[in-house]
């Protein structure tokens, strides 16, 4: 070897040099976050605002101790069940933005065990299983639409998600009313709420129900038949078809499995969040939730283990803007800003190679210079 | 003599200094709900109290908005959890619960909240407002303003069905039935009947909605729309311009009725009569003020029509003035233009006869000696009640 | 009812099917071409805030004008991530409704107005007045250009070739189209039909903009795209229909008989009888096989 370098040091160089394409998506999501924060950084900077402390204080506030780990991922539970309703239905080849709508049939159904009282863990139990039917039962009519007149999801979701809004207007000012408070509907009893995991702050065992949940999808997505079958349809349509798969069968399972976890996203919202454990009226706590899933599963990469680092992400974000807003005094709105470029940024797979690409215009310009 | 007024100096120097410091190091924090600010009303007002009074105390304050209502509880418990606030106001019902679990917490931090029923805290003054009794008197202008010109209609449009709202819808109800009753008492003219156009429109957001519906309670004859859903009225206020537009007039009914802020000056005060003005900003002020001069307590404060309670009332000349420079602050009008909206909307106001005015003066009058009950709604089955005692069909 | 009422009705809903059919056509335009971009709803809201400001300083027309380079770039930005750099149009299209989200709010603190702020009455589009009231100028525009869409894209070489690089881009390359540069032109076109939608809001029709002036347009726009499966005089009619209902639903409960019904329900109309219609009448509708897809050249 002339270069002298031994040979068992070429070969882990080798192997290195294997494992970065491996690498390329992390390298991605972190190329994206700098742009995003810089980006972010720049309109702050415009806006008179300090985006150093800005950002100081968004990652002590989202990372830093204990209580704003527990506080990241509070925010990121619900999330990564709306982004996995997105997710399961891109996979089978399908745009479902109805989590929406179903996270509100979802809590609004967890809200109604207030009627029955049960044991604690009976109690829990009831309620995360109405949140799913009511999620599913709300997803199964887009289902049934497309399957039987051939209505596309995107006019169905979103036609839905109106409906399921005002119908829960409707449910929280009338049915499900609390007769002492009217502003909201009446709480989830304490037997069926979702104990606090970390005293102090808002972080519930609603967490384990969406880690769960999304473990659960992607043993079914990637290691049965029918999860097989469905992600076939998603990448190929025509050849599942030739190849025997039922897509009626995918359609409905794809769309009953989004409906349960958007359900359950509803449920470990009134079930897992204090303090009030109810639905206020104008639905704020709902609000959104299925859509900054979408984002979500995107970031995540329609992957339920990417999912759960992007809900951290998301949900480090929102709870360390929280704190941004207190200690630089910019608005939380920025914290939208930066997670809209970052996503817009993660968009570009070849953000890596346009990064080289520039770089190194920018250098032979460098040289150039002096001469 | 020479002497004393130097003893004097060093004094006066000496207590500034001191109040200086006892000051100067305060701090408040004002958390607002979802609406967020902007809204022009709720969340507007208490930023612009919680200001006012950071400024004349010499405080630092501290804006904090939500995202959702999933932050409430996060955002209180944040700032209490610093310990270096020496109040932290919450405006909204919405953050009722937050401030009560975070309170239990942190015994030794002062809250105050706008429109949350905490009635049995030492450490959370509640501050809320008697809004029917302003709308009663907006009600009872648009009542007597409809009869005396052949109007068949009042409207109002609403935003999210909340507890809140029922009160404005209470008060107001009892107004236009008060209005034309004592209207026709007056014997000014023959009144015939007058009806509330009215609806819930479920937004806080979506102006389009409130600009539809006014055009819809225009069309039918509506001689006023009371605004209660925040920003909608900026949609209300464009019907009824694009209305008077169509028609080629320029004064008189259709008229713009504001809601918690004074929202006569919008634009240039052509159409804006009068507002039903709910003073969070007071509310706000006063919190943090009591803190300072440390007369703070907790428990129930209500702030109805009373001067000097300050919580509730007609919009007057002065508000006009007020609320004109608060307009040109928030960038909403030009400060050329006070000198016409003052006109504009003093030619309006003298437009109406002056019976009018003095009815709603005695109106205001007997409220306050009691002789005088306004209704009032916390639920379904009591606005029912109250839909059902004034039915305005 | 009298014929006056019918009028009213008339003209509210066109004024509020302006924005929705412009934007669904312009997105026909990229759908067509094989892009399909969720960011339409980001478009209206930034669109409408650079247009109040715009209008502000220069006019009516500038700001019409200042809307339409608004939904220009950032529809400039969103074809070449997802032509040339080929990237995923989904996340793109949410990326940019989050930032727009973000940055208009932000955008009206910075001002000083937060979430809040006028358009000067002078400043404003000055409507055409009829017999029979009065409408925007707009209107006539959102009319018209359907039929124009429709023409341009049936019955001209450039709708064939813009049909070609999203049904089959790899034979509209061996035909010798770039069809990377038709689709850019085609989504930035989307944009400036989004933009001129986001600045009729605040210009034209409300007069002022707010951090949540979209209020969902742009994803009822999407849905009307999908209704009309992707022909533009169709998007007209769904827009109009969805328009239409919308107004009669918020009319009838302002009329003093409508508490009967839980005002909750009648709201839900235009979405209820939108789907009926799509269930009913129109049925599945066919998509480009490219949608969706980055053309990459084998």
């Amino acid at each position: 070897m002339s270069t002298g370098i031994p040979n068992n040091r070429l070969r882990l160089l080798e192997r290195a040099k294997r494992a970065l394409p491996a690498l390329t998506p992390a390298l991605e999501s972190l190329l994206a976050g700098i742009v995003g924060l810089l980006v972010g950084a720049l309109i702050m900077w415009i806006g008179g605002y300090d985006p150093w402390k800005a950002y100081v204080a968004l990652f002590r506030g989202a990372y830093r101790d204990m209580y704003g780990f527990a506080s990241s991922l509070a925010r990121g539970t619900p999330l990564i069940l709306t982004a996995l309703t997105f997710s399961i239905c891109m996979r089978a080849g399908m745009f479902n933005i109805g989590a929406e709508g179903q996270v509100y049939g979802g809590a609004l159904a967890a809200v109604t065990v207030g009627y029955f009282a049960l044991p604690s863990g009976l109690h829990i139990i009831m309620g995360l299983i109405f949140a799913m039917l009511a999620g599913a039962a709300w997803s199964l009519v887009p289902a049934l639409l497309k399957l039987t007149r051939g209505v596309h999801e995107v006019i169905s979701t979103i036609m839905f998600n109106w409906i399921a809004r005002f119908f829960a207007f409707y449910l929280v000012a009338n049915v499900l009313v609390d007769p002492i408070r009217a502003e909201k509907t009446i709480s989830v009893p304490a037997s069926a709420r979702l104990p606090i995991l970390v005293h102090g702050t808002d972080l519930s065992y609603g967490l384990f129900v969406s880690v769960f949940f999304a473990l659960v999808i992607y043993f079914l997505l990637w290691h049965t038949t029918a999860g097989y079958e469905l992600r076939a349809a998603g990448l190929n349509p025509t050849a599942a078809h030739y190849g025997g798969i039922n897509s009626k069968r995918t359609v409905l399972l794809s769309f009953i499995l989004g409906g349960l976890g958007a359900g359950l996203a509803g449920a470990t919202i009134v079930m897992g969040l204090p303090p009030t454990y109810a639905v206020y009226s104008g639905l704020p706590q709902l609000a959104n939730v299925g859509f900054d899933g979408m984002a979500v599963a995107m970031v995540g990469r329609n992957h339920p283990i990417g999912i759960l680092i992007a809900a951290l992400f998301f949900g480090g974000m929102n709870a360390g803007g929280r704190m941004m807003q207190i200690i630089a005094g910019v608005p939380l709105e920025m914290v939208r800003v930066v997670e809209g470029i970052i996503v817009v940024a993660l968009a570009i797979p070849e953000l890596v190679r346009l990064f080289r690409f520039f770089r190194n215009r920018w250098r032979s310009l460098w040289r150039r210079e002096p001469a | 003599m020479k002497r004393i007024l130097t003893l004097l100096a060093v004094v006066l120097l000496g207590i500034s200094l001191v109040g200086m410091i006892g000051l100067g190091n305060g701090k408040v924090a004002v958390v607002l709900d979802v609406g967020g600010r902007g809204d022009l009303s709720f969340n507007d007002m208490g930023f612009k109290g919680t200001d006012q009074a950071a400024v004349d105390y010499g405080l630092e304050m501290v804006e904090v908005q939500s995202a959702t209502a999933a932050d409430y509880l996060p955002n209180v418990r944040n700032l209490a959890r610093s310990g270096e606030y020496d109040l932290i106001l919450a405006v909204g019902f919405l953050l009722t619960d937050a401030v009560s679990t975070v309170a239990d917490e942190f015994p030794g931090q002062k809250f105050a909240i706008i429109d949350g029923f905490i009635p049995d805290k030492a450490n959370v003054m509640s501050i809320l407002f008697r809004e029917n009794e302003a709308s009663a008197l907006v009600g009872a202008l648009a009542g007597m303003v409809a009869t005396h010109f052949g109007y068949r209609y009042v409207g109002c449009v609403l935003g999210i069905e909340i507890p809140v709202l029922y009160h404005f819808e209470a008060g107001y109800r009892f107004g236009i039935d008060w209005g034309v009753k004592k209207y026709n008492e007056l014997g000014l003219a023959i009144g015939a009947d007058v009806g509330l156009l009215y609806s819930y429109t479920g937004t806080f957001s979506d102006i389009a909605l409130g600009k539809a519906a006014t055009e819809a309670q225009l069309a039918q004859g509506a001689a006023a729309v009371y605004n209660v859903a925040g920003p909608l009225g900026i949609g209300d206020l464009e019907a009824i311009t694009e209305y008077h537009t169509a028609k080629g007039t320029t004064f008189g009914p259709p008229y713009y009725i504001g809601v918690d802020a004074n929202q006569d000056y919008l634009g240039n005060g052509l159409h804006g009569i009068a507002s039903g003005m709910k003073r969070v900003d007071h509310g706000c002020y006063n919190a943090v003020k009591s803190v300072v001069e440390g007369t703070f307590h907790g428990g129930i404060v209500s702030l109805g029509l009373a001067v000097a309670e300050g919580g509730v009332s007609i919009s007057k000349l002065q508000d006009l003035v007020d609320f004109f420079a608060f307009g040109v602050a928030a960038g909403a009008v030009d400060e050329v233009d006070f000198y016409t909206t003052l006109a504009n909307w003093s030619a309006n106001r003298a437009n109406i006869p002056p019976e009018i005015w003095e009815a709603v003066d005695e109106l205001e009058a007997g409220i306050l000696d009691g002789s005088i009950v306004v209704p009032t709604a916390d639920s379904v089955q009591e606005m029912q009640a109250v839909r059902a005692q004034y039915p305005l069909p | 009812m009298s014929w006056s009422y019918l009028w009213s009705i008339l003209f509210i809903s066109l004024h509020a099917m302006v924005p929705i059919t412009l934007t669904a056509v312009g997105e026909i335009f990229g759908e067509t071409a094989g892009l399909f971009n969720i960011g339409l709803e980001g478009i209206l809201l930034v669109s409408a805030f650079t247009g109040a400001l715009a209008a502000e300083s220069g006019g009516a027309v500038i700001g019409l004008l200042t809307g339409m380079g608004t939904g220009a770039i950032i529809g400039f930005i969103f074809s070449v991530i997802n032509t040339y750099w080929k990237g995923n149009q989904m996340i793109t299209g949410i990326g940019i409704n989050l930032f727009a989200l973000g940055f208009v709010a932000f955008g009206l603190i910075v001002l000083g107005a937060p979430g809040f702020h006028a358009v000067p009455a002078e400043s404003r589009l000055v409507p055409i007045r009829t017999p029979v009231g009065s409408i925007s100028p707009i209107i006539l525009v959102a009319l018209a250009l359907p039929f124009a869409a429709h023409w341009f894209l049936k019955r001209t070489r450039f709708g064939l070739i813009l049909k070609a690089t999203g049904e089959s881009p790899e034979a509209a390359d061996v035909a010798g189209i770039r069809v990377n540069l038709v689709r850019l032109l085609a989504t930035t076109f989307g944009g400036v039909l989004a933009g001129l939608a986001g600045a009729y809001i605040s210009v034209a029709w409300i007069g002022s903009v707010t951090k949540e002036i979209s209020a969902g347009r742009g994803f009822i726009s999407l849905a009307t795209v999908v209704f009309s499966g992707l022909n533009p005089v169709l998007a007209l009619l769904g827009g109009f229909i969805f328009g239409f209902f919308e107004s009669l639903a918020t009319w009838i409960r302002n009329l003093p008989g409508s508490k009967a019904v839980p005002w909750q329900f009648i709201a839900m109309t235009p979405y209820i009888v939108t789907l009926l219609v799509v269930a009913g009448v129109i049925g599945r509708v066919r998509f480009p096989k490219a949608l969706g897809k980055p053309y990459i050249r084998e």
